[in-house]
């Protein structure tokens, strides 16, 4: 079967059709970015966006993203390159240590302020509850998002 | 016995004579390597002997002494200009790679975007405790390091001097190039001056160090080298690590701590889809397969018979780890506490710490490519020598035979520092890429991670004291039984040499003056396995620690800073923690009203040559014994900060997790085995119970730079449970402070 990837068709075999889209993604389609931990859903290390919704990959089938447009950490940013506001957010901030929940984090807040424009910091609260950090970097993320929300404001703004 | 001074470790076992060392600081060599087309220094800082290895860490002293002469510190000036720096520090995302660069950056006045950071392979140089622990790198590196690029540097000047036939002292290091002072037409580049030349020679003597005042990436928050790709998901971890014909391999694990192995039917497994090999093989059953899903349904397809051994339940190990009986060591002794306790103490008390669990949210990884007579391993570690020790011994091939090359590391905090010979994930990978001759990556998954890891072991502790007529401490004995933290991961010479488990006695040590004081250990063996955790001994320690200090203040009446400020001894270090102690209650308004419901708790520690003291607020709902952390003021003196909001960073990491491992998690044994098998049953402390942390940098300590990925997770627990007296009259002294607990607290 084929499905589309950061605007890419890719084939994949159809069979098993349950097996996880995490696991297609970083093993048969080389996308690393994408970051395994718990496996059940609970950590949100795995989220990437399919048809723009923050999903966790490692409990949503393959089949089920048939027809669906997946968005991972690697399709973010610009084709030419350019970080997408919450990516630069997250650099300006210096919000990383590790790394390994940030894909996650930054896919959940990605979607998040496609939807919300001008977040209270408990609605940012809200949005990222359910994203581990094992490093302890909450703090930097809200910041972060507060700084990403109002780029995307400015940019929306410009012509 | 005299007070114990700075730098002097005194060690006595009750029934062996007295022994005592000295750490003393040590010169350092520098090799040279000339290939023609660069110019390579590099600093030999391998092999000391490991218990000043582990002194420094419990020190704070930041000696390297030099013993090796292949070097693993490489240095290395490229004709493009450019500046490749090979380090031996795993990037944890503690940002060391970033602060190596900039002390590399500054001594030899390049242009920071020439300036590149690998780290080194095991194939770099030796070092048998080579890794990145102890909150050592910087501090350890700081001189050595920026020595050896000073020397690089005058070595490009005198080779500048010849060409622009000046003399060197004429000539202007500046943007990675040299010119004669006020000439800027006469710039040659570093990299014009190395192509070519191969007859360098090295100083006579050490080149000088820049002045402070003229440094210009030391303690300016340079932006992480590490972010860019991290940010944009192409940092390559060890469970990213991929090779072309990689199969994936899965292994048996034990259904208990003391599982043995009986027998093994295979069965079908090695006809089920994918499959390529069943291994079976003295104490290990593992399965490569084209795919992890597939390694995983054959390995679980495997009938293993086992003798689980005895089941043991938790009541059982804190009956191990409990204070009295035989072995103790006393650790530290000044006066005769004990005496003066005779008479009846004012004051005694019991605390409790659970076993914690690491977590890291990449589990356990390593892909390995196994030839005939060793290999390559790559793998997110934090101990790379002990990773090629055990693989070659496992194959039985010379150690030399197998590189190990680190990767970026999901997560450490001390479990990636694992050196269990059995059950290490490189052995294990090694061991299955050697019986398919392919590479083969092997993943942890996380029940595999949370059941079969080292644990933050159980701790117990006895406190008793008495406060003379000034209500002043006059004598107070500290009792601690533990399982092992670094004991178990070293050789044994070094805990037969010692006697005590170093990890553990950080934050155990009586840092406060009073004229009679004894602090004794009893270190356990678990029969569940147990290490280092971030900070070692710091989190169960500074927390029983600073939380009877805090007891001893309110039954003396007074403030527990000021009773704390007044029993700060006359060091270096008593006045760094005074001067955090001060900062962090002046930054957060102690003795201040609050509102209503809410209540502060202040504690300090020291550790790594760096001093931390912090104040929290807390509120607590009574229904539920839900306690909530809502803020945190630090003050940290680390000394010189390399790059302060890496700094920062480090402090709000550690007061985050610090703040999770105090108030919900927890790992309970039952029947033999770990009860929780993922997050669900292990959660993690997340956005909305994070506390609201500000860090203040304090002074410059002795102007080096001081460790920072540990020392501030001490103080967490105390600042908790101590804002929880000052909220409830209630002292919580068994760690996690669980709503349960609270509960019980509260209602007894």
């Amino acid at each position: 079967m084929m499905i589309r990837v950061n605007g890419k068709d890719y084939q994949v075999a159809e069979e098993p059709a349950d097996r996880p889209l995490l696991w297609v993604l970083r093993d048969e389609l080389g996308l690393t970015g994408t970051k395994y931990s718990c496996g059940i859903g609970v950590c949100g290390s795995c989220e990437v966006h399919i048809d723009g919704v923050a999903t966790r990959s490692c409990i949503t089938s393959l089949s089920g993203v048939k027809g669906k447009s997946v968005r991972t950490i690697e399709g973010l940013a610009s084709p030419d390159g350019r970080l997408h506001p919450v990516q630069q957010a997250f650099l300006d901030e210096q919000v990383p240590q590790c790394g390994w929940c940030m894909s996650g984090q930054i896919m959940r807040a990605a979607a998040f302020l496609e939807t919300n424009h001008h977040p209270t910091e408990d609605q940012i609260v809200s949005a990222m509850k359910d994203n581990y950090c094992r490093c302890g970097t909450y703090g930097r993320i809200k910041r972060a998002m507060a700084r990403a929300a109002k780029e995307m404001a400015n940019k929306r703004a410009r012509p | 016995m005299s007070a114990l001074k700075e730098g002097d470790r005194v060690v006595r076992d009750k029934t062996t004579p007295s022994s005592r060392w000295r750490l003393s600081r040590r010169g350092f060599l520098i090799g040279m390597a000339v290939t023609g087309t660069a110019l390579a220094l590099g600093i030999p800082i391998g092999l000391p002997v490991a218990r000043r290895r582990v002194a420094e860490l419990v020190s704070g002293e930041g000696i390297l002494p030099a013993s090796d002469l292949n070097p693993l510190l490489w240095l290395e000036m490229l004709p493009d200009n450019r500046l490749r720096v090979f380090v031996p520090k795993a990037e944890l995302g503690q940002g060391t790679h970033t602060g190596l660069a900039q002390l590399a950056a500054d001594e030899l006045e390049m242009p920071w975007e020439r300036v590149e950071v690998l780290h080194a392979s095991t194939a770099q140089g030796e070092d048998k405790y080579r890794g990145t622990y102890g909150s050592q790198s910087i501090l350890g590196l700081y001189e050595p390091f920026r020595r050896a690029a000073a020397t690089m540097r005058e070595m490009l000047r005198a080779e500048a001097a010849v060409r622009l036939k000046q003399p060197p002292n004429r000539l202007l290091a500046r943007n990675g190039a040299f010119e004669v002072s006020g000439d800027p037409k006469t710039r040659i580049t570093y990299g014009e001056l190395v192509s070519g030349k191969t007859n360098w020679r090295l100083p006579n003597k050490p080149a000088t160090l820049k002045a402070v005042g003229a440094f210009k990436f030391i303690g300016q928050s340079v932006p992480r080298v590490d972010l860019p790709p991290k940010v944009k998901g192409e940092a390559v971890y060890g469970y990213d690590f991929r090779m072309a014909s990689m199969l994936y391999g899965a292994v048996v694990r034990p259904p208990t701590f003391e599982a043995k192995m009986l027998s093994v039917k295979s069965g079908h497994a090695l006809g089920m889809p994918g499959v390529v090999k069943v291994v079976v093989e003295e104490g290990f059953v593992g399965v490569v397969a084209k795919s992890r899903s597939q390694a995983a349904a054959a390995r679980d397809s495997i009938e293993v018979q086992w003798d689980r051994g005895h089941l043991w339940q938790q009541a059982e190990l804190e009956r191990i780890i409990t204070v009295g009986g035989r072995g103790a060591l006393v650790v530290q002794s000044d006066g005769d506490a004990a005496a003066v306790l005779a008479g009846g103490p004012s004051l005694t008390a019991e605390y409790r710490v659970g076993f914690g669990a690491h977590a890291t949210l990449e589990p356990q990884v390593a892909v390995a490519d196994i030839k005939a007579k060793g290999g390559k391993i790559w793998t997110s570690t934090q101990w790379e020598s002990a990773v090629a020790e055990h693989v070659a011994k496992a194959l039985g091939v010379k150690e030399k035979h197998v590189e190990v090359i680190p990767t970026y590391v999901g997560g450490g905090f001390g479990r990636k520092a694992d050196t269990d010979s059995v059950t290490h994930v490189a052995v294990e990978a090694a061991l299955l890429s050697r019986a398919v001759g392919a590479p083969v990556h092997v993943g942890w998954d996380r029940r595999e991670d949370l059941g079969h890891e080292f644990y933050r072991p159980m701790a117990h502790y006895r406190f008793s004291a008495s406060l003379d007529d000034r209500k002043r401490i006059k004598a107070m004995v500290v009792e601690q039984a533990t399982g092992e933290v670094l004991l178990g991961i070293l050789p044994d010479f070094v805990g037969r040499a010692m006697g005590i488990d170093m990890g553990a006695i950080a934050g155990a040590y009586i840092l406060y003056d009073m004229p009679n004081r004894e602090f004794t250990q009893w270190m356990r063996k678990l029969p569940i396995p147990t290490g280092p955790w971030r900070g070692v001994g710091l989190f169960p320690s500074v927390f029983t620690m600073e939380s009877f200090v805090d007891e001893l203040a309110h039954a003396a009446g007074a403030d527990p800073l000021r009773f704390r400020l007044d029993h700060l001894p006359r060091t270096g270090i008593g006045a760094r923690l005074r001067a955090v102690l001060i900062k962090s209650a002046e930054a957060s308004g102690w003795g201040t009203p609050l509102s209503a419901g809410r209540a502060r708790g202040i504690a300090c520690c020291t550790y790594a040559g760096t001093t931390v003291a912090e104040v929290g607020e807390i509120s607590l709902s009574r229904d539920t014994g839900k306690i909530r952390l809502h803020r945190v003021v630090a003050a940290i003196d680390c000394g010189r900060a390399v790059n302060p909001d890496a700094v920062i960073a480090q402090v709000e990491g550690c007061v985050t997790m610090g703040t999770s491992a105090a108030l919900i998690e927890e790992i309970i044994v039952k029947d033999g085995r770990v009860v929780a098998e993922n997050f669900d049953q292990y959660p993690l402390l997340t956005m909305d119970g994070a506390p609201e942390v500000r860090t203040i940098l304090v002074g410059r300590g002795d102007g080096r730079p001081g460790g920072v990925g540990e020392p501030p997770i001490g103080p967490v627990g105390a600042v908790i449970g101590n804002a929880f007296f000052a909220l409830t009259g209630v002292r919580l002294r068994y760690l996690p402070m669980t709503p349960d607990r609270v509960k019980k607290a509260l209602s007894s």
